[in-house]
């Protein structure tokens, strides 16, 4: 019983470490967000892209070709050595209207990324608030397990042993995600990786070079 | 040392973009720290490949050299201390004290004491490191980073993350005689050659701060704007002047690119894409190339000082952190 109320607190104080990371390269402004990466929303085109705007080439998803692509390239199902050939491909197809199907694509994939991306992080935002409400319901059974169990030598009752049980069960369910905080925590900057990665990889197929 | 024939033939392999930039160049090496990778990776200035990777220290970030090139010095965060590297084989020669937590330091221009940021303990660590020995802790704001020293020696810059500050620090007696406020979180600052400028970079604040370190008086704030990057994107971190202090470059993180800053006029020339959130930067000590760390894209970019291009990408370890060039 000792034990669980210490490793809860140990689980609680693990958790504050994790927020306070010194990885974290900005002060916090939004209390729901607990990764020490710093909330961005979006990723803006500029950040991962410096060619003409894409927007110049029309609607990407009225060109099938260029859709298709882009939904390939987005998905993390497809591997980072393959953006070179499947590009490289499209551009031989695409023949003298490569530059403007290029742009398509990067619209669409910016657009796709960008859509994923959102949804992971309204994700994590509610992963955080699990977290919280997990960590208040810990508080409130250590606090009752001290009430029902008074000094250290006192006799196990059934409550405080079903307490206690509790207790256990729910530190070890707040360990296990803290955990994988860190981990889901990386996967907008693996996205964003991803963005910049094929960004790069079509600019440099562009014939007509700007920005 | 290679004689030159098989080297420009080791260039030629590398590749045709390369080949321009790594011709003129002489041939430095280049060390990076990888923060996440617990690794320093070795890139030679004349091929543009990196020549290893080697497994030193945990989560390395400053990196420093003595101005002879003989000893590198790191700042393993983790292990709570400094480490004197061999660069030639490098083999820990010694773990020196720093300190807890120590991020970035300024070595002295005579090769001694090395000036030590405790991020975690609010205080400079004044390091002799013939003799090992702690010769003053000084206190300072809260979260310590940036490190600067005068070229004359005399004066010590520290900045402090939280409290928003340069500390100007007499090296003599190792106490602060003047604070200067500047934009929310300054990350770095960089003297001149002459010694009559210094440039401090707030990374929260978007701006860079030009002082007067005879007045101490804010000279002008450089601040930028890039199309389509929202403002909270642009976060500047490394700084780093040509020695004719023409021209400053400035690392501005997550925005992914390094503003070419005429350092006379204070207007920005030019933006260049490098690698995913920039932060540190080091030249050739010709200026011919600048490298740039990429801490989310896993690689150093090469830029081209005289053409203000990226020539070239170079993969290293995990979340590269620090870089520094030889002497030699």
């Amino acid at each position: 019983m000792i034990r669980s109320l210490a490793a809860a607190s140990a689980a609680l104080a693990a958790a504050g470490l994790l927020m306070a990371s010194p990885l974290a390269a900005q002060p916090k402004s939004d209390p729901d967000w607990p990764c020490p990466q710093r909330k961005t929303p979006e990723i803006d085109l500029a950040q991962v892209w410096s060619g003409p705007d894409p927007a110049s080439a029309g609607k990407w998803t009225d060109d099938q070709d260029a859709a298709g692509l882009a939904v390939k390239l987005a998905s993390r199902r497809t591997p980072a050595k393959e953006f070179g050939p499947l590009l490289d491909g499209f551009v031989k197809e695409a023949g003298a209207e490569a530059d403007k199907g290029l742009l398509r694509v990067m619209a669409g994939v910016y657009e796709i990324i960008n859509d994923q991306r959102s949804r992971l992080i309204h994700g994590i935002e509610r992963y955080a608030r699990g977290q919280q409400r997990l960590a208040d319901r810990i508080r409130e059974e250590g606090d009752a397990l001290s009430k029902a169990q008074t000094s250290i030598t006192a006799p196990e009752t059934a409550e405080s042993r079903k307490l206690d049980e509790q207790l256990n069960w729910d530190t070890r369910i707040f360990d296990e995600r803290a955990k994988s905080l860190i981990y889901v925590c990386e996967t907008p900057v693996l996205l964003e990786q991803r963005a910049f990665d094929i960004g790069q990889q079509i600019q440099a197929r562009l014939k007509a070079k700007g920005g | 040392m290679i004689p030159t024939a098989p080297r420009r033939l080791v260039a030629l392999l590398a590749g045709a973009v390369a080949l321009t930039a790594a011709d003129a160049a002489s041939a430095y090496t280049v060390y990076v720290s990888n923060e996440r990778g617990n690794s320093i990776t070795v890139i030679d200035s004349t091929t543009l490949e990196a020549k290893q990777t080697v497994k030193i220290g945990r989560r390395p970030r400053g990196i420093t050299m003595s101005p002879d090139g003989k000893v590198l010095f790191l700042c393993a965060s983790d292990d709570h201390a400094v480490l004197a590297i061999d660069p030639t084989t490098l083999k820990v020669m010694r773990k020196l004290k720093s300190g807890a937590d120590p991020e970035l330091f300024a070595l002295h221009p005579s090769g001694n004491p090395l000036y030590i940021a405790n991020e975690d303990d609010n205080q400079v660590t004044v390091l002799d490191v013939e003799q090992n020995k702690v010769v003053a802790q000084v206190p300072v704001g809260t979260e310590p980073e940036g490190m600067a020293v005068s070229p004359d020696g005399a004066t010590l810059v520290a900045t402090s993350e939280t409290t928003s500050m340069a500390h100007f620090i007499d090296t003599k007696t190792n106490k602060i005689f003047a604070n200067v406020l500047v934009d929310a979180r300054p990350r770095f600052a960089e003297f001149s050659k002459d010694g009559k400028r210094l440039w401090v970079s707030a990374e929260v604040g978007g701006t860079v701060s030009v002082i007067d370190p005879e007045t101490r008086k804010i000279i002008h704030k450089v601040t930028f704007q890039i199309p389509g990057v929202s403002k909270e994107a642009i976060q500047p971190v490394g700084v780093r002047l040509t020695k004719d202090g023409k021209t400053a470059f400035v690392a501005l993180g997550p925005a992914n690119r390094v503003a070419v800053v005429n350092a006379e006029t204070f207007e920005v020339q030019k933006y260049l894409l490098v690698g995913q959130r920039v932060w540190q930067l080091a030249f050739t000590p010709d200026e011919k190339l600048l490298f740039t760390t990429n801490g989310n894209s896993n690689d150093v970019s090469v830029i081209d000082v005289q053409d203000l291009k990226v020539v070239k990408s170079i993969k290293v370890g995990g979340a590269p952190w620090g870089v520094v060039v030889s002497p030699q």
